[in-house]
């Protein structure tokens, strides 16, 4: 679920919006339209045979655009909306896609289509970028008219979409024009002839239909994701989406043929996806064909194909810490954690992560593993009958003195990471814990 | 082929009594420690993951009790510490007999258990909400929930809950200063 970072002051952004729909406004006074990616061949409807067959490969474009994981709030109907998406200027609610009239039921076939790519929806609301209509924009139009067949054929559920709770003038829909003149590209992204096949199929399944860079990309002032610097990592809600770069993809200790198993799996020696991409998981990547998968591997990792044998990263060389450091982060560690992941951080199958080899401990931001530490993960289910067991929390053994020097010393050992966590960190984290927010 | 194994003094107080210093090796579980040094063997080792709380232990703090799963958790985290085991709950009348606890005695009035392997943890986790009521009196309305909330995490295989959950509910709703009004 792509969201707008905390860290940001509204006054500014709210300026910007404000600064970027005034140029948008100008723009369209002076005639440059918002333009359009959607064909004018949509508005021919498709026939109900058509519809009929392209369903069932809609319910694929469904999994892997993962539709489901923003559009079902948790214990609602599914794709009836509801679920909030915090910002920093209020709450935006996922909207009902159900085929009811309080969802997209009047939608036509091109109604469908400029939703999904321009972000307009009927009567020229625009949508908010929440929506990643910008990945979307990238999506065939045959994919996108596979998603309406199959969106079309679910269950109606009446439910009324809940009113956002945006403060001025984040709620002036009309600003999104000149938003989308800046930020939405004008050109859909290609095959690039000089790349295989695989390698774009991967950049259409990441980009496009994945919306991977819509976390794992930043954001710039005006909250668009950042092409300078496209899936370098971002932080959602609190947790840092990590750098998926070919760099950052092996600094966290993956190969090709790992990061395909994970995103299939959602478990790997790198640990368990949490969070977020515990739903990404859930929802979408393991219910996605093995070739897409391995076309979105090749394509993160920038490569023609997948290399015949896995290649092992070489784990990060240990950083020595401090003697008083580590002999007051060792009794942390001995008495909370190593009942659990083991003496030496190996874990226990179907029980726990292994944490020497976990990503946590190695990508650049130490905050995925304090959160995890102060206020603990619940059980997980993943495929093939696997699960982990519940982590606690331990903010109320650990003080942030405590907790900073056990986060060191681990990624220290086993992240190779010589940065220090300071109590600062901590306390901030600790602070800023929001019970809903975890997955 | 031997590994040297790396032994630390531990000292510790276990049910109002000091013990130690003991030499026990880094890595023991409390709950080892029980069973192996002091031959308290009520703690119980049911699936040795965290997750049953059969293993679960008083911690008693300033501020209270907490349960600790002393399974998964490093004897040697307890060092200074004050933990109380089932065995601690009951105590000697000056007559020489033996009194069981509030929540002990309500858990047999209530037939509460059958098997009686979990039992332990539930007299542990029942006792720590009582604690925390004597601070932190709720309102007789929330007391279904809070003692759902407690006893939720502890697993019981022959599956007495409800009736733990009785005993603990009457007990907390019949002793003054538990709940407001």
């Amino acid at each position: 679920m792509p969201t707008l970072p905390r860290s940001l002051p509204a006054k500014r952004l709210g300026g910007a919006l404000v600064a970027s729909a005034l140029v948008g406004a100008a723009l369209v006074a002076s005639g440059v339209l918002e333009r359009s990616a959607v064909s004018r061949e949509v508005e021919a409807p498709l026939t109900q045979e058509a519809m009929r067959a392209l369903a069932p490969r809609g319910a694929k474009v469904a999994a892997a655009a993962d539709c489901f994981a923003c559009h079902t709030a948790r214990g609602g109907a599914p794709y009836a909306g509801g679920l909030p998406l915090e910002t920093p200027f209020g709450t935006i609610y996922a909207t009902n896609i159900t085929p009811s009239a309080e969802g997209i039921g009047g939608y036509s076939r091109a109604d469908f289509h400029r939703a999904l790519r321009d972000g307009i929806a009927p009567g020229g609301r625009h949508l908010y970028p929440a929506m990643p209509y910008t990945s979307y924009r990238g999506l065939s139009p045959d994919d996108v008219d596979a998603l309406y067949a199959y969106m079309m054929s679910r269950p109606p559920v009446a439910v009324a979409n809940r009113a956002n709770t945006l403060t001025f003038p984040f709620d002036q829909r009309w600003t999104l024009a000149g938003w989308n003149i800046l930020n939405l590209p004008a050109q859909v992204v290609t095959p690039d002839p000089k790349q295989s096949d695989l390698w774009n199929r991967g950049q259409y399944v990441a980009d496009a239909l994945g919306h991977c860079g819509e976390c794992h990309t930043p954001r710039n002032a005006l909250q668009a994701m950042r092409s300078d610097a496209a899936l370098q990592g971002a932080v959602i809600e609190g947790v840092e989406a990590p750098d998926i770069t070919p760099a950052g993809l092996r600094r966290m200790g993956f190969d090709p043929h790992s990061l395909t198993r994970f995103m299939a799996k959602g478990l790997s020696a790198q640990g368990g996806a949490t969070h977020q991409m515990f739903d990404v998981v859930h929802y979408s990547t393991q219910h996605m064909d093995e070739a897409d998968l391995t076309a979105l591997s090749a394509y993160l990792f920038d490569r023609d194909a997948l290399p015949a044998e896995p290649e092992r990263p070489a784990a990060p060389a240990p950083v020595a810490v401090p003697q008083a450091v580590a002999m007051r982060a060792s009794a942390s560690y001995d008495g909370l954690c190593a009942g659990c992941h083991g003496h030496a951080g190996e874990g226990i199958p179907h029980v726990s992560v292994p944490l020497r080899s976990n990503a946590l401990m190695r990508v650049s931001g130490a905050s995925g593993l304090i959160r995890a530490t102060l206020h603990g993960l619940p059980a997980q289910r993943f495929p093939d009958n696997e699960r982990m067991e519940a982590m606690p929390g331990f903010a109320t053994l650990l003080d942030d003195a405590a907790l900073a020097d056990l986060a060191t010393w681990m990624r220290a050992q086993w992240g190779g990471q010589d940065k220090a966590v300071t109590p600062d960190e901590v306390a901030r984290l600790r602070a800023g814990h929001r019970a809903d927010a975890s997955n | 082929m031997s590994a040297a194994i790396e032994t630390r003094d531990l000292t510790l107080r276990v049910n109002g009594e000091t013990v130690g210093p003991l030499p026990v090796p880094v890595g023991t579980s409390l709950l080892d420690f029980l069973h192996e040094w002091l031959g308290l063997t009520g703690s119980r080792m049911g699936c040795g993951q965290g997750i049953c709380h059969a293993c679960t232990v008083m911690v008693e703090e300033e501020a209270g009790p907490r349960e600790m799963r002393s399974c998964i958790t490093g004897a040697h985290w307890f060092e200074g510490r004050s933990v109380r085991t089932v065995e601690g709950h009951a105590h000697t009348a000056p007559d020489g007999s033996l009194v069981l606890s509030p929540v002990q005695t309500a858990f047999i009035e209530n037939f509460a258990f059958q098997c009686g392997y979990c039992t332990p943890g539930f007299v542990t986790g029942a006792s720590v909400l009582v604690e925390r009521l004597k601070r932190t009196p709720v309102r007789r309305d929330e007391v279904e929930r809070v003692v759902t909330e407690a006893l939720d995490p502890h697993i019981c295989r022959c599956t007495g809950y409800v009736r733990y959950h009785q005993a603990v509910r009457d007990l907390v709703l019949a002793t003054p200063g538990l709940t407001t009004a």
